[in-house]
């Protein structure tokens, strides 16, 4: 049973996190008083995508490798969260740890990519990127380290879940409310979508990457933002949990789901952010975290 | 005593027997002519007296004198007033002293001289090719009358413009020809160090069309108001109006008063259009759709107005030499009327989400900063010199149309930086609606044309200004003799507001330069490239042209 919750998992995540993009894409639309693409446009694009010839523009070894590692990366957290309340198979044998190095392995790769096609844009935007990732990765391992110390293990159950599983306490409020602001960097979206502000860098670190290639580092993107906004419903929200696993799979996947209409209503109500006044922020957060990571630690 | 003869007596005083001949055709207007040993000393005497820098002309007189004729012009907006220096070389030597040590934004009209005419002009601080293309001849001056309009060179290889030495420390990135913040191709090489701009190079008219020539070797004078137009897609009511005015007041025509408040209403018009536009393309510069996509809906309603009157969405082609083509009947003009009230009302929101928004200020306050003395020595214009406290505004300094009888203010503002520039244009969107429904309540009836002479009187020289949504816009015309101009000269806005980008872009972050060559409207069609530069751990590196083309994935085999 643990073992077909894995594959659920994987499935699940393939497939909704286009729609969860295409849900976003409406809702900024009708913001703009647009009528926006189809709900399911992510999959076109991404079909669209897969079928074009490969083309191989810097012509090294890395270059080609970031995009299958960034995937490969993904599918591995989607394969061993805890989706729908459970621990699965894999879950089982691994930690938070394991969590926040295979989503920072998928960052890594984007930069790597990003530096093997020596342009100047995707040199700004990696450079930017790395600024990103080190500013604002610590706050979802600070999320992991309050549900670890209020649920007293490592394991992905106890960190996923623990922050509010005995009910809210000041640590769990305080990182809320780290994690709600840090959400949009983490899914690169307005303010925060700073390393691939299209009118600056052209997309950043991606610019040279087209067709497949270019398809899994969009499905990538997708399922990274999947990931963080079910960790903010399963996290923080506990009025969805029922005590069923298929109950609970519905109710974090409805979760998700408002997760990201509050993203697309935060990205399109706001400018981009440039990098330095994005650090000070991320800098804020860092302090925030750790705030509530102490609480944590002291049973609040 | 009139300012044009304190003007003049000043100059005499100044120059001597340098000065050679001054005329006034008309209240406003002064040409002097002066020996070309004393250009320069006339030019920084004109400054000095208060004068704005507007454009240099230069002509080819080789049929009739034996010359090239340089010509600078000045305007004095305090006094509403214009100063035209007129001087001339032999054409075996075409050598004048620069005036740009002295006036900055000269610059490229020398340049442009150099190019098309074989001018040279001494004591340039940066005489580099300009218009021509990397690859066209030297020695082949376009804009002389024995090269024809359709000349085409042989293409060259392996000639490239050389950019600018960048600043030690500093890395390139290249900002064009091809870049999503440009609408337009352009090349702008910006020095970084990190993310802050240390400097900036310029290559453009790549786009260059020889329009001038053109109007004045192929068109007949009624015609080049519809070329006119189309110099530019979004201000080409201005370059019309300001083409017929020139040629107007070049040759006497006095153009009906109902004619000149139909021009009032198609240039404000216009403004919204624009204004509208820009705050669009500004949301979408700094990274916020909603602006753009909110402010272009409701610029939809400006569209459909025109069409409502002129059958166009944009390019109106209303304006003729010595009137308008089209009335506006009762019908049209509630029209106007309606959508006017509900513009009003959807700026009003606009604003109201514009200005109060936080985040747009962090985006955009102490952003592209110039102080109120380096905007007027660049002699920078339009609502990139109002946001930083010069009140100069063409419809009220040297007013055309139906302006005189206009109640309207002009906003002013002192921040000196891109906000400045977005609270301008939001404002005088109001401004232009006021102005709008005064033009109807008090236009008068008669007719839509002039009475037209058989034929214009030949080498008449005029200057026309017109404020179009960007700034003023500047057309200098002398009259020909074969029913077409001799010399047509066109200066956009964008023309002397984009000479002063590099001093805007200083010490800036580059996520800014967008925004701040934005802020300008850049409308490269009217004018006609930047590489950015990186100091981090002292290592240099410039992008040189094996580079750009290795990045522009052209010839990776061939380097």
């Amino acid at each position: 049973m643990s073992v077909v919750a894995v594959f659920v998992n994987v499935l699940l995540f393939l497939l909704l996190a286009p729609l969860f993009e295409g849900v976003m894409r409406k809702i900024t639309a009708r913001v703009q008083s647009r009528q926006g693409p189809p709900v399911v446009q992510p999959y076109f694009d991404l079909l669209k995508l897969l079928g074009k010839d490969r083309v191989d523009s810097a012509r090294n070894w890395a270059f080609r490798l970031a995009p299958p590692a960034a995937f490969a990366s993904i599918l591995a957290v989607a394969a061993l969260v805890p989706l729908g309340s459970k621990v699965n198979a894999l879950g089982a044998r691994v930690d938070a740890i394991t969590l926040v190095y295979l989503l920072t392995l998928g960052g890594v790769s984007v930069l790597l990519g990003a530096l093997a096609s020596r342009n100047t844009f995707a040199a700004i935007g990696a450079s930017r990127e790395m600024v990103t990732m080190v500013m604002v990765e610590p706050v979802l391992a600070m999320t992991l380290l309050v549900g670890a110390a209020r649920g007293h293990s490592l394991g992905l159950g106890a960190a996923v879940f623990g922050a509010s599983a005995a009910g809210y306490g000041l640590s769990t409020a305080v990182m809320l409310a780290a994690y709600a602001v840090a959400l949009q960097a983490f899914v690169a979206k307005q303010p925060f979508d700073i390393p691939e502000a299209e009118i600056e860098v052209l997309e950043g670190p991606f610019i040279e990457y087209s067709g497949p290639d270019y398809a899994l580092f969009r499905w990538y993107m997708m399922m990274k933002q999947m990931v963080y906004a079910w960790l903010f419903a399963a996290g923080f929200l506990p009025f969805l949990r029922t005590g069923s696993y298929v109950g609970d799979l519905l109710t974090q996947l409805l979760g998700t789901l408002l997760v990201f209409v509050a993203i697309a209503l935060v990205g399109s109500t706001n400018p981009r952010l440039r990098i330095d006044q994005a650090v000070k922020i991320y800098a804020g957060l860092i302090a925030v975290a750790l705030v509530a990571v102490g609480l944590a630690v002291a049973g609040l | 005593m009139n300012v044009l003869d304190r003007i003049e007596t000043e100059l005499r005083g100044r120059l001597g027997a340098g000065l050679e001949r001054t005329e006034s055709p008309g209240p406003a207007r002064l040409f002097v002519d002066v020996e070309r040993s004393a250009l320069r000393a006339a030019a920084k005497a004109l400054i000095g007296l208060g004068g704005r820098y507007m454009v240099g002309i230069g002509t080819d007189e080789i049929a009739r004198k034996g010359t090239l004729g340089l010509i600078h012009t000045f305007a004095f907006d305090a006094d509403h007033a214009a100063v035209v220096l007129r001087t001339a070389a032999p054409a075996a030597d075409p050598v004048f002293d620069s005036i740009t040590p002295d006036i900055p934004s000269a610059g490229w009209s020398e340049r442009e001289y150099q190019d098309l005419l074989g001018m040279r002009c001494t004591g340039h601080p940066k005489p580099k090719r300009l218009i021509l293309a990397d690859d066209w001849p030297d020695g082949v001056y376009p804009l002389r009358k024995e090269v024809p309009h359709d000349l085409e060179p042989p293409a060259a290889e392996d000639v490239a413009y050389r950019l600018d030495e960048a600043p030690p420390g500093t890395t390139v990135v290249p900002i064009g020809p091809f870049h999503v913040s440009l609408h337009e191709p352009e090349h702008f090489a910006v020095y970084v160090d990190g993310e802050t701009i240390k400097g900036c190079d310029y290559r453009g008219f790549m786009t260059h069309r020889g329009i001038e020539k053109l109007c004045q070797t192929q068109v007949s004078y009624n015609e080049v108001p519809f070329v006119a137009e189309r110099i530019c897609g979004i201000c080409g009511s201005v370059h019309a109006c300001c083409y017929a005015q020139a040629v107007e007041a070049a040759a006497g025509i006095r153009v009906p008063r109902r004619a000149e408040y139909i021009r009032t209403v198609m240039l404000e018009i216009e403004r919204l259009h624009s204004h509208l536009l820009w705050l669009g393309i500004a949301g979408h510069l700094i990274g916020f759709d909603t602006v753009f996509m909110q402010a272009w809906r409701v610029r939809e309603k400006v569209m459909w107005l025109s069409e409502r009157i002129t059958g166009n969405r944009k390019t109106y082609g209303m304006i003729l030499i010595g009137g308008v083509r089209r009335d506006i009947g009762p019908e049209v003009r509630a029209d106007i009327e309606g959508v006017l009230a509900s513009l009003e009302k959807e700026v009003l929101t606009l604003k109201n989400a514009v200005i109060g928004d936080g985040a747009i200020h962090r985006r955009t306050k102490g952003v592209g900063y110039l102080s109120k003395e380096e905007t007027a020595r660049w002699s920078l214009i339009g609502p990139v010199a109002r946001a930083r406290g010069l009140r100069l505004d063409t419809r009220k300094d040297h007013p055309y149309a139906a302006y005189d009888d206009m109640t309207f203010d002009v906003p002013v503002v002192d921040s000196g930086d891109v906000w400045g520039t977005l609270v301008v244009r939001v404002l005088e969107i109001f401004e232009s609606i006021a102005i709008l429904r005064q033009a109807l309540a008090k236009m008068p009836e008669g007719p839509l044309m002039a009475d037209m002479p058989e034929a214009l009187p030949p080498l008449r020289h005029a200057v026309s200004m017109v404020e179009a949504p960007r700034g003023e816009s500047v057309h200098y015309v002398i009259t020909g003799e074969e029913n077409r101009p001799e010399r047509w000269r066109v200066r956009a806005p964008t023309y002397p507001n984009l000479q002063a980008v590099p001093a805007m872009l200083l010490d800036n972050q580059f996520a800014d330069f967008p925004i701040i060559l934005g802020q300008i409207d850049p409308c490269f069609s009217c004018t006609d490239r930047v590489a950015v530069v990186d100091a981090r751990s002292g290592a240099r590196r410039v992008l040189g042209r094996a580079e750009l083309e290795r990045m522009s994935r052209r010839e990776r085999g061939k380097e």
